[in-house]
């Protein structure tokens, strides 16, 4: 029965559509005829463009490329972007580009392709510091410049390799590697200045970082030296921990408090391996540190950081040494620049511990000694935008006290940066330094204190490759 | 060692109590953007479910900025940090790492990449280095400037919160409705509005624009920063003149924060125009939001390039 109804239903439509179907092959045809007439309107406007973009082309090719080694740019449509049919119905006149202008990959760049399992987990950066000097022979002989045992010479500073990032999601890692050359003769020293881990991940606005670093002492010692602001460090810095600085081995613990300003709490604990003033290097006896820093946002008007250190434990000779530091930074930036014009920064450090002292009889005896010292430097970017954006002019001022040995030493210096790009940076610096007396301390081959007046000048050539983490105020 | 051991005792005795008196949880969500234009775009997302608040102002160039503690204090409490992305502000990783907060350290549920799955331009397919300068090697990171990307950003950070306020998802999928629904309305006005410039060539003062040029079918031609990130020299300047009058480019787009006197004396120069765009939400008067931003800087071009 219902193949009847089917049937039947066929057969219903069937009837009344074959006078139809005449009606169709006419209006088919007009169909047919009116898409020829648009084909052929179209093929004229595919010429048309062709034409249009030989001629570009022959145009583009017969002019001299503009800033040959400028960056390519490559132009491709967005996915959600209206598609780009009809273009040169709209085109403005004259030579305006045409569609396929908009769609030809003039330069080396394509649609965005994750990386696949050769992705490298971690970032890499290299940096390389180049340092000369001249000075005066004299000082040279009694290796009392900035740059003590390399007077006199050009030569890598410090090249480093760093490797950064996430171990887990739990925490991070950095390693640096380093050479320099710390002696005349060309030889560099490689050593590892950092290998740490920080727990990232811990409750209650806590962090713990463990391993080889560079102590949060004030605010120059955790920065590198190709980093500094200053060519050659602070007198009171490597006067009160070496040429090195305090790279100790051990913990350090931060925390945050969340409150409505900002304020970081650092204790650690370290072996005391700095070779001037915490020299212990037994975990047991430990150096202990300490700081606070908090900081002022003081809007139109710049910002201001402020902090203080401890650093206690127990000199190579087994004596008590303690050192205390505050520190101050200033920075202006006004509405509209984009780095700041103004930077002001300095530290002031106290150091009291006990000193070993041999009478004329030959017997040693413990004495307490206090020193003092401190700097104050500055740096100005007097242009905002262009050539001129890329000088600063700087100075340093210092004065400092020997922290195991009598006498003073002050020296003033300004120098001259210059940054071709963020990644590279000359300097060029003169420093005049005055010592009340030249102290065996210094290890100077005394010889009548002849590097009491010192005149340096300073050149500094810095850069980076790769990887590099923006720096904290 | 006894000095040692106090010491530990002390610490453990310290954290604990943190941990007595740590803060309950707000009613409302605390989150951070890395830009104005993510905070606009997280805000109509939110809507007062969450205090949204960015680290760079409007005012700011979102590539360089400075890690400034006031900004960790601002992450500090935060329960999630919306990023950019793509390289534009990893800085934010600096600012994180020092505000201490686990809720958003990289692979914790409130760190949000915005940038996640879209469709990335000027993606660098051969070997780049930093002579091309201040390169980004993983694409353009400017996203967010192209309108028609705000389905695909919205979606990423309504994904996120969702991942730590799963109770607020349904809201937030209606807020985000109404939202592209005006963005939608809004689309079709703009569509019209440049569409009798189509493949019109512009010039641009740092290669910003692009997202947003070819969303409407606009060409850029050449850049005032010789290669990112570098000044123009008086060299690339004489070139650049002589590209825009042979091409009869009559608009430079500049950002607020760059040397517009001398993308104005270029215009000159090549006899045309230039104007300071809404180069992020907020960073020119009248784009406190995204509509608004997005709806000047297409006004400010159609009204440049008639």
């Amino acid at each position: 029965m219902r193949a009847f109804v089917a049937l039947a239903l066929v057969l219903g439509l069937l009837v009344p559509a074959a006078p139809v179907r005449a009606q169709d092959a006419e209006a088919l045809r007009q169909e047919m005829e009116r898409m020829r007439k648009q084909f052929e309107a179209m093929q004229e406007q595919y010429k048309k463009t062709m034409d249009s973009m030989a001629e570009r082309l022959e145009r583009v090719e017969a002019r001299p490329q503009p800033a040959a080694a400028a960056p390519p740019v490559a132009v491709q449509p967005a996915p959600a972007a209206p598609p780009a049919t009809d273009l040169t119905a709209q085109q403005s006149p004259g030579s305006a580009p045409s569609p396929l202008d908009l769609i030809r990959p003039r330069q080396p760049f394509a649609l965005y392709e994750r990386r696949g399992a050769g992705q490298l987990l971690f970032d890499m950066g290299v940096t390389g510091d180049f340092v000369g000097n001249l000075t005066q022979h004299n000082v040279q002989k009694n290796q009392g410049g900035s740059f003590p045992g390399l007077e006199n010479l050009f030569y890598l500073r410090e090249g480093e390799v760093s490797f950064f990032g996430q171990i887990d999601p739990y925490a991070r890692a950095e390693v640096r590697i380093e050479a320099g050359q710390d002696q005349r003769g060309g030889n560099l020293n490689v050593s590892v200045a950092e290998a740490n881990i920080s727990l990232t991940a811990l409750p209650y606005g806590t962090q713990l970082k463990m391993g080889e670093m560079r102590n949060r002492f004030g605010l120059l010692n955790e920065i590198h030296s190709h980093d500094r602001p200053f060519i050659d460090d602070p007198n009171v810095l490597v006067q009160f921990f070496g040429a090195e600085g305090l790279r100790e081995a051990g913990f350090e613990a931060t925390w945050v408090p969340p409150l409505p300003f900002f304020i970081e709490l650092l204790g650690g604990v370290f072996n005391g391996q700095n070779d001037v003033a915490f020299g212990r290097d037994q975990i047991s006896n430990p150096l202990v540190t300490g700081r606070v820093r908090t900081f002022f946002d003081l809007d139109e008007w710049g910002a201001i950081q402020l902090g203080s250190s401890v650093a206690a434990g127990q000199t190579p000779q087994q004596k008590s040494s303690t050192i205390l530091g505050f520190d101050a930074k200033y920075k202006y930036t006004p509405p509209g620049w984009q780095r700041a014009v103004f930077t002001l920064l300095g530290e002031y450090l106290l150091s009291f511990r006990d000193v070993v002292v041999t009478d004329p009889e030959g017997i040693d005896t413990t004495r307490y000694r206090g020193s003092q010292g401190f700097y104050i430097g500055g740096e100005l970017r007097p242009f905002n935008h262009g050539e001129l954006s890329k000088w600063l002019v700087g100075f340093r001022y210092d004065r400092t006290q020997y922290p195991a040995a009598s006498g003073t030493e002050w020296a003033v210096g300004p120098f001259l940066s210059y940054y071709p790009s963020e990644f590279l940076r000359f300097r060029l610096g003169y420093k005049q330094t005055t010592r009340s007396q030249c102290c065996s301390y210094l290890d100077f081959q005394d010889n009548g204190g002849s590097a009491k007046q010192v005149s340096e000048y300073f050149l500094q050539a810095t850069f980076i490759m790769g990887a590099h983490p923006a720096h904290p105020f | 060692m006894r000095r040692l051991l106090v010491i530990a005792l002390a610490t453990t005795a310290a954290w604990g109590a943190l941990g007595a008196q740590s803060v309950p949880a707000a009613d409302k969500l605390r989150i951070v953007t890395s830009t104005t234009d993510l905070k606009a775009l997280t805000e109509v997302v939110t809507g007062n479910l969450a205090e949204v608040d960015s680290m760079a102002r409007a005012s700011q160039n979102p590539h360089d900025l400075e890690v400034r503690p006031s900004l960790m204090v601002k992450v500090r409490r935060a329960d999630a940090m919306i990023v950019n992305g793509l390289e534009l502000d990893l800085w934010a990783d600096v600012v994180a790492q020092g505000a201490n907060n686990a809720n958003v350290i990289p692979g914790a549920p409130g760190r949000i990449d915005a940038s996640s799955g879209i469709l990335v331009l000027e993606v660098p397919k051969t070997h780049v280095d930093r002579s091309m300068g201040d390169i980004h090697p993983v694409g353009n990171p400017h996203y967010t400037l192209d309108p028609g990307m705000a389905p695909a950003v919205t979606q990423n950070i309504l994904e996120g919160l969702a991942r730590i306020a799963p109770q607020h998802r349904a809201a937030f999928e209606r807020n985000r409705q109404q939202f592209l629904a005006r963005i939608d309305e809004a689309m079709g006005r703009w569509n019209k509005m440049l569409a009798p410039y189509k493949g019109s060539p512009v010039v641009v003062n740092h290669a910003l624009w692009v997202y947003f040029l070819t969303r409407f079918g606009l060409v850029q031609v050449g850049t005032v920063e010789e290669r990112p990130g570098i000044p123009a020299t008086a060299n690339h300047i004489v070139k650049l003149v002589n590209l825009m009058k042979e091409d009869h480019v009559k608009t430079i787009i500049a950002e607020p924060w760059s040397d517009f006197k001398l993308v104005e004396r270029i215009a000159q120069e090549a006899g045309a125009q230039a104007a300071i765009l809404a180069a992020t939400v907020g960073s020119v008067k009248g784009t406190d939001t995204f509509l608004e931003a997005a709806d000047f800087n297409v006004k400010a071009l159609a009204q440049m390039l008639k």
